[in-house]
């Protein structure tokens, strides 16, 4: 993991981690959620943000069939900022080494105008989603981030695909045990809001972005991540 | 103008926008409702000429260049840690009868997340008129974001005369974002705007980091 292991704050939480991967039986729910997924993967397309949960996910289904197709969405550098990006394609290289990687950049992403607006973020990413043409997407989505998510069920259906969400049963612990039990690499910007804001709390999202403010996102990025506000 | 030392004590914590605060964009904007008065109310409060409209010789802070002599906070305690106040912020009209987006739109709601450092006492370094920095400070009953949740309440300010001017430079460290255009050497170099108004694009440059060594 590419942060400092020493940091006292860090061990001990990695040990409260590792604690909760035996009492939470989280390798019982790895186990389910691997054999959930392997009708899917032949011809499925694993979605891969970067972030903790997508991270697990691809580091159980990697050793499923390790020539799997990954898809990465790079919002560009106004949203992610390139630092943390090649952070991320590192992190999926070494999680998934045999991997067919599939990356696709956010054309608006190198303007400023992306923090602001949204709209064409989604009519652009589900474009390029259908035109990939796969039949079942796989995500790491988990049935305890929102109501909205929690009611969707484990499969859903779109028009021209099927979402499948592995490791839909897990808990914030169990995805945060796992990625400690295995060493799944995750962007080191993690620790830094999640020290502030809570490890149940902490999400890995576009930096800056208006669409957040609802969330506080935009208001810590000013604090925390202060030297990519004016030109990431 | 002579070189100041002010000192800010707090009544509440200071909620942060930024890593730092700036006391000329404070004093400038005391200046500013100062000269305003109750047109500084009237929307939009963010336009240009409000600021044209103070010619520089009326602004009390010495200039270099185009950089004001004064410096970012320096927090006391300085260990103090961040910490985050997490609130949820209605908007200020009642809600109307009916169905209502509370998603988006004029009746949005915010779940808000607040950085702020439970600080003493918040200190700057200037080189101003301090009857006027002075004057102007007494009409600051807060300072920071989110003071109309009660953080950044002042208790008292302090203005004390010093000798040297380190509203720029202290002990070789720069004070306030410098533009690198205007140093021989610098440390650490970021995107920041070096005055105000601090939300303007055009007053962005590469910029020294507060702290950090420099050389004029």
């Amino acid at each position: 993991m590419s942060v400092n292991i020493e940091d006292e704050w860090l061990k001990k939480w990695k040990e409260y981690f590792l604690a909760w991967y035996d009492e939470g039986k989280v390798d019982e729910k790895v186990r389910e959620a691997m054999e959930f997924a392997t009708p899917y993967l032949d011809q499925g397309l694993v979605s891969v943000s970067g972030g903790k949960d997508s991270m697990a996910m691809l580091h159980m289904l990697a050793s499923l069939k390790p020539d799997l197709k990954v898809f990465h969405w790079d919002h560009g550098r106004w949203l992610v900022p390139r630092g943390v990006e090649e952070e991320v394609l590192r992190n999926i290289k070494t999680v998934a080494p045999e991997a067919e990687l599939i990356i696709r950049r956010y054309s608006l992403g190198e303007s400023e105008v992306s923090r602001e607006v949204w709209a064409p973020w989604y009519r652009e990413f589900f474009g390029t989603l259908r035109s990939l043409g796969f039949k079942y997407h796989l995500l790491g989505i988990r049935a305890d981030e929102s109501h909205r998510r929690s009611v969707r069920g484990r499969i859903a259906k779109r028009d021209e695909w099927v979402e499948v969400y592995p490791i839909y049963n897990f808990s914030w612990r169990d995805v945060w045990a796992y990625i400690f039990k295995y060493g799944v690499p995750v962007p080191s910007v993690y620790f830094r809001y999640a020290k502030l804001v809570g490890w149940d709390k902490v999400r890995f999202v576009t930096f800056f972005d208006r669409e957040f403010e609802k969330y506080g996102a935009p208001q810590l990025d000013s604090v925390l991540s202060w030297r990519w506000k004016h030109n990431p | 103008m002579e070189p100041l030392e002010v000192t800010f004590y707090l009544k509440t914590p200071i909620a942060l926008g930024f890593p730092w605060l700036y006391l000329d964009a404070i004093l400038i904007n005391l200046k500013i409702m100062d000269e305003l008065g109750e047109r500084y109310l009237t929307p939009p409060p963010k336009v240009e000429s409000t600021l044209v409209d103070i010619p520089d010789s009326e602004i009390p802070i010495k200039k270099w260049k185009d950089v004001y002599v004064s410096s970012v906070s320096i927090f006391e305690p300085s260990d103090v840690g961040l910490q985050v106040f997490e609130y949820f912020k209605k908007g200020e009209y009642p809600f109307p009868e009916g169905k209502i987006r509370r998603g988006s739109g004029f009746f949005k709601d915010f779940y808000l997340r607040v950085g702020y450092l439970p600080v003493r006492s918040i200190k700057f370094y200037c080189t101003c008129e301090k009857d006027e920095v002075e004057r102007l400070l007494k009409k600051a009953p807060a300072i920071g974001k989110e003071r109309n949740i009660g953080f950044g309440f002042v208790k008292k300010v302090e203005v004390k005369e010093i000798e040297h001017e380190w509203g720029l430079i202290k002990d070789g460290l720069a004070m306030r974002p410098i533009p690198v255009a205007y140093l021989k050497k610098y440390e650490d170099a970021v995107h920041l705007a070096y005055k105000p108004p601090y939300w303007r694009k055009e007053h962005v440059a590469l910029c020294a980091v507060p702290f950090t060594r420099v050389e004029l």
